[in-house]
């Protein structure tokens, strides 16, 4: 019909600004940090000189890089696993709306509003030796303080903070299912159990894809819940890429703080282009 | 009965999930440093809600904190927003090669994690190293992605015919724009603004890295500084009652606004 290849010519001038703004605070970091990973540059000498996988080199030598990778990914899939398993059966209970779901997802929400930091103030108020959590369990457990723990407690206060934003965009999801499709498996004799696994997991797959997607790539970033709650500790069972960068940041080594956040960079590279290729492949398949 | 369980169970997952820290916050903030120490959730034996408050206000940074948030989320979000509109309306009616490369860059924005450090260091080479101004920019041009993807979709889903027939007519792009655009992205942009206000309000990480001295800091960076000025062991009163302040401001604006959040939310996040 219309031929829509050649650009109305308002349309650059109105991408423009955004565009700007985009390539100058986005992009230009971006290529910045691949050449900055790679540089010696300290706070001791400002001149800045490629000098290959040297940053990388040290950091394992300190056996901080291994370990920052580790924490993070681990932290990332716990992250990921107890917010989508909490979020998804909150919106399976609230799907419909009605005045009594409205004020439960109300509730659900206000967690989102506060920020991570104050969410990890708040836990570790709750969580410690003679806090809240233990005096009702009757036991008394250093959460944030044991290795054990710590890192699964951190990823809980991550995952609390954004659950109900979550609960939200799968209850869109369940929402946009057409009813007719559940009402004619209802007739074929299907239960409320084979309900959710042939129809409503499969139809639920954009929202699943979106959040397990958002989830995982944003935990791969954490920093906030960590830097209010165990500063990387104990020992350096919490201290993921970012907070190493931060460290290393503030010790004056700027190549190497490059370095861990170029690791970042990668893990969601790594971790987003074949999981939404999967999830994506599997919403087609059905 | 079925449905007395279902309520019975998400009441009492409510209560550990969202009452009780939120009981903990309030009630410890009433309390006197020594007392809230034990970290209970019983009521104050003294009350010392004046005292913890003025201590915040006064030494907290809190008047500060709120002035330069409101200094920082309020342009960051009217720039995204209408910058990001213009920029969907360009890419949702427009294949040439450039928005396209543009479109799929913008993309990536949202995916891939900011580079914290070389802004610094762009920041420093353009003399906006520190400040607001710096930090604005930057949030901006890391934000405008998740805005661009979502109203593009609902341009290229909308017929061009409208903005067609207002051309003949005489519109100027910007007329078209304010009567005809704005209108029909408002759901998605509302959306789009409910999540930015929440992310900027509460950003810890670009604010840490971009913005120096506590006369920059916004709230975030003035609770960080604050609970790390106690040192080893939190004054939990204080630190509470400052989260409680930081907090409130969301919390206000979302109990007025709660029904069309929430509507907005489920109904308009997965459209277009």
């Amino acid at each position: 019909m219309r031929n829509n290849r050649a650009a109305p010519p308002w349309a650059h001038r109105w991408a423009l600004p955004a565009m700007v703004l985009v390539t100058v605070f986005f992009v230009a970091p971006f290529l910045l940090n691949v050449r900055f990973a790679f540089s010696s540059w300290t706070s001791f000498r400002a001149e800045i000189t490629w000098n290959g996988l040297e940053n990388f080199g040290t950091l394992i030598d300190q056996d901080l890089l291994a370990n920052a990778v580790t924490v993070t990914v681990l932290y990332a899939v716990l992250c990921m696993a107890i917010q989508n398993t909490v979020s998804l059966s909150l919106a399976l209970a609230l799907q419909r709306t009605s005045r009594i779901n409205t004020i439960f997802r109300s509730a659900f929400f206000l967690p989102t509003l506060i920020s991570p930091l104050a969410a990890g103030y708040i836990w570790r108020g709750l969580l410690a030796p003679d806090g809240a959590v233990n005096s009702f369990l009757g036991i008394e457990w250093a959460w944030l303080g044991e290795p054990s723990t710590a890192l699964l407690v951190v990823a809980f206060i991550d995952a609390w903070k954004w659950s109900g934003l979550i609960t939200l965009v799968y209850i869109a999801g369940l929402n946009s299912i057409p009813r007719s499709l559940l009402e004619s498996a209802t007739v074929d004799g299907a239960g409320p159990w084979t309900r959710f696994r042939r129809v409503v997991f499969p139809m639920l797959a954009p929202a699943l894809t979106f959040n397990v997607a958002v989830t995982l790539v944003g935990a791969l970033s954490a920093y906030d819940v960590i830097a209010a709650t165990t500063g990387g500790g104990p020992g350096d069972h919490t201290r993921a890429l970012n907070v190493v960068m931060r460290q290393q940041w503030g010790q004056g080594f700027f190549g190497s703080a490059s370095a861990l956040g170029f690791t970042v960079t990668l893990l969601v590279i790594a971790t987003a282009v074949p999981l939404v290729w999967w999830l994506r492949r599997r919403e087609v398949a059905g | 009965m079925r449905t007395f369980v279902k309520y019975a169970a998400l009441t009492l997952f409510a209560i550990p999930w969202v009452l009780v820290p939120v009981w903990l916050v309030v009630v410890n903030s009433f309390k006197p440093a020594g007392e809230a120490a034990e970290l209970g959730l019983g009521l104050p034996r003294t009350w010392a809600i004046a005292e913890n408050y003025a201590t915040v206000l006064d030494r907290g940074g809190y008047v500060a904190g709120l002035f330069n948030s409101l200094k920082v989320t309020v342009p960051i979000v009217l720039a995204v927003v209408f910058l990001g509109a213009a920029a969907a309306w360009a890419f949702g009616r427009s294949r040439s090669r450039w928005l396209q490369a543009a479109y799929f860059v913008t993309g990536l924005s949202i995916l891939l994690p900011p580079s914290i450090i070389p802004t610094v260091y762009l920041l420093r080479a353009l003399s906006l190293d520190g400040g607001t101004l710096g930090y604005v920019l930057t949030m901006t041009g890391c934000r405008l992605g998740i805005v661009i993807f979502l109203a593009t979709g609902f341009v290229r889903a909308f017929p061009r015919d409208l903005e067609d027939a207002a051309a003949i007519d005489g519109a100027s792009r910007r007329q078209i724009f304010v009567r005809i655009l704005l209108p029909l992205l408002r759901p998605v942009l509302f959306v789009g603004g409910v999540i930015l206000v929440i992310n900027v309000w509460n950003d810890f990480f670009f604010a840490l890295f971009l913005l120096q001295g506590s006369s920059n800091a916004t709230l975030p960076l003035a609770l960080f500084q604050f609970a790390s000025g106690t040192l080893q062991s939190l004054n939990w009163n204080l630190v509470f009652a400052h989260v409680l302040l930081t907090t409130l401001p969301l919390v206000a604006v979302y109990v007025v606004a709660q029904k069309r959040v929430l509507a907005g939310l489920t109904e308009g996040a997965l459209k277009g």
